[in-house]
């Protein structure tokens, strides 16, 4: 019982549950209607997909402020691509593209020995700059046959009535939970977010593992991108505008501590979904859309309190 | 010795140019600067680009400079004026995005002699207290959402598309003061039939947009109408209405898309009977006069003492042909091509 409490996600759990029992009571016809549902889970799916690449990154007592950027310059190149390529072409040059900016973040950051939010944080601004000048402000949908390619209809569609991006996140959260607690690549990472210089000892090729790190986090931006695409190809150059924050927003809300070495991919999860579930419930309800900015404020400090108090308590107990 | 004849002759060409500036300063000639909030993310910037390149083609003494944000933040853009004040140019055109932001920025321009023109939008309050610009140059966002909601009452009228019951109004920005001012012409308009209009910020990310507009939709039944306050969220709203099977095709039944600008989406849009009508502001005019009065102001010390309004032309199905053809002619038929998402 105690080990449950000591989660870092304990927080974000019982918020889920809370904001379930209240949806479904406050509003039940609306919160088990199937839009909702399929609204709820396309959202919860893109951020999702971008918190989890995020927390890989926070793992290590890092930041990736370029995530929003990346989702779009790779969703720009793969729409692109679609013109000239085979679908399942252009979406792996555009996740080969995403590896790439992870890479050239990790080798900046180890190798110029410079903190990872300037470094992403240049990279916000030029990839968001490489999709104003490639694209002069438009960009066009994928011909016909691309959005009819089984690639992007596996992607974009639907099984059994469920989004098929949301049963990637589902896929992709298992394996990267597989990957970061019953693989040595896992336990490298966690080891060097916990003491970078205690697990350099040790014999982690610290390197590695923080380029790994950021690349994996660049993948999955791009990942999303593509899934977003695929079910929804009309896109504009704002594409991902504002979304680092959100998923840097959604892994702390689960419980994964800025200062590395503590979290999980469930909690990251949820709170992607917690998120978007209470941004649809708040239109439901009438209160301006602008109202959840200062909601995600006060969302943060609530969940983290919650986490910080339960674990204390319950462990001292 | 020849350390020093290396480094003079390093050093020609700089003072070379140095002495030319000097001398195209003295000149009579003239540079005029356009900071804009319209940049490379909205297709909407040839038309400006385009006219000033005009602008300088017919005046050869002049040359007009073109800087804008590219994305929606007032900060940046209060950055790029006061860099663009900096070097001290012969006069000033600028959207009025936020009139007491730049109200203390533009009016210390105008005492230190550089006249200003604001165009696309300007300065809603009454003349006494508006910001001294010599005149305004564009469309009258109030009107465009006014005579949007008239042209749809028209056709209700006509029997083409279904009455309004409630509208709902798609804003991608929440800080622009002209997608507010269209917002409240199309609720005056739906004043007259009973229809109330409600406005949702739906952020500019696509993905966010779209799932901010299906919450809203899923419990918003009454809601048979979207007018999309800016032109890249009309295929976002009418894809997300498909999908909730609000049926956006036009007909005498569903879920109506209105649009806006003389964008590749908003027209063929139109062409394909997804958009119900759409207009243009006459965006060539707003790049191209402001440069032409503040020329004129500095030449002969004239200027129109009224606004001088370019819009709005609202554009439907018997029009929509025309404009696509203009449109094409001034960004080219690739350009065209490109910025459409449906």
């Amino acid at each position: 019982m105690h080990r449950f409490f000591r989660r870092t996600d304990i927080g974000i759990l019982i918020g889920c549950i809370f904001i379930f029992i209240l949806f479904s009571l406050w509003n039940h016809d609306q919160w088990f209607n199937w839009y909702t549902f399929t609204s709820i889970s396309r959202y919860t799916a893109i951020l999702g997909l971008l918190a989890i690449g995020q927390t890989f990154v926070i793992l290590i007592r890092e930041i990736d402020l370029s995530v929003g950027s990346v989702y779009g310059v790779v969703g720009i190149t793969f729409i692109s691509l679609e013109h000239q390529l085979s679908v399942p072409l252009s979406a792996f040059l555009a996740l080969l593209f995403a590896l790439t900016i992870g890479l050239i973040n990790a080798v900046i950051v180890i190798h110029g020995r410079l903190s990872s939010m300037i470094v992403t944080l240049g990279g916000l601004f030029f990839y968001r700059g490489l999709v104003y000048v490639s694209t002069h402000g438009g960009v066009s949908g994928p011909p016909r046959e691309a959005r009819l390619d089984w690639f992007n209809q596996l992607l974009g569609g639907h099984w059994f009535r469920v989004e098929n991006g949301f049963l990637l996140l589902l896929l992709i959260a298992l394996l990267s939970g597989v990957l970061l607690y019953h693989m040595p690549f896992g336990n490298h990472l966690l080891a060097l977010g916990g003491n970078s210089a205690s697990a350099e000892s040790q014999g982690v090729p610290v390197n590695r593992v923080r380029t790994w790190a950021f690349m994996i986090c660049s993948l999955f931006a791009g990942l999303s991108a593509i899934a977003t695409l695929a079910n929804d190809p009309q896109t504009s150059v704002s594409l991902g505008t504002g979304l680092e924050l959100e998923s840097i927003a959604a892994v702390v809300v689960g419980g994964t501590l800025l200062t590395g070495g503590r979290g999980t991919i469930l909690g990251t999860v949820l709170g992607a979904f917690f998120f978007t579930a209470v941004r649809s419930e708040m239109i439901a309800f009438g209160a301006p859309p602008s109202w959840y900015t200062s909601f995600v404020g006060i969302a943060l400090l609530l969940v983290v309190t919650l986490n910080t108090v339960l674990s204390k308590r319950l462990t001292a107990g | 010795m020849l350390k020093r004849l290396f480094c003079a002759l390093l050093l020609s060409p700089f003072l070379c140019f140095s002495f030319v500036g000097v001398a195209f300063a003295q000149g009579d000639h003239y540079r005029f600067v356009m900071v804009s909030h319209i940049g490379s993310n909205d297709p909407n910037m040839n038309w400006l680009t385009t006219s000033i390149k005009t602008f300088e083609e017919k005046y050869p003494d002049a040359k007009a400079e073109y800087l804008s944000t590219n994305e929606y933040s007032l900060q940046n853009f209060i950055t790029i004026l006061n860099q663009a004040i900096a070097t001290h140019p012969d006069g000033i055109a600028i959207p009025i995005l936020n009139s007491e932001a730049l109200q203390p920025i533009l009016d210390k321009a105008v005492k230190d002699g550089i006249p200003v023109v604001a165009f696309n939008i300007s300065d809603p309050r009454p003349q006494e207290q508006r910001i001294h610009y010599l005149t305004y140059v564009g469309g009258d966002e109030y009107l465009t959402g006014l005579k949007l909601g008239q042209y749809v009452i028209e056709q209700v009228n006509a029997g083409k598309v279904p009455k309004p019951t409630k509208i709902l109004c798609a804003n991608h920005d929440a800080t622009h003061q002209g997608l507010k001012a269209r917002s409240r012409g199309m609720t005056e308009a739906m004043k007259k039939i009973g229809v109330p209009v409600d406005e949702l910020i739906i952020g500019a990310d696509p993905a966010k947009a779209r799932s901010v507009m299906q919450s809203y939709l899923s419990t918003h039944k009454d809601v048979n109408y979207i007018f999309c306050l800016g032109t890249l969220s009309v295929p976002w709203a009418y894809s997300v209405a498909d999908e909730m099977g609000l049926k956006p095709k036009l007909s005498d039944k569903g879920l109506t898309i209105v649009g806006v600008d003389d964008s590749p989406n908003s027209l063929e849009g139109i062409k394909e009977g997804k958009v119900l009508a759409s207009h243009s502001q006459g965006f060539w005019l707003q790049g191209y006069l402001p440069m032409e009065v503040l020329y004129f102001y500095k030449k002969m010390g004239m200027s129109p003492l009224n606004d001088i309004i370019t819009g709005p032309i609202v554009i439907n199905e018997s029009n929509v042909d025309a404009w696509i053809k203009i449109v094409k002619g001034i960004i080219g038929e690739e350009a065209y091509k490109k910025q459409i998402t449906w």
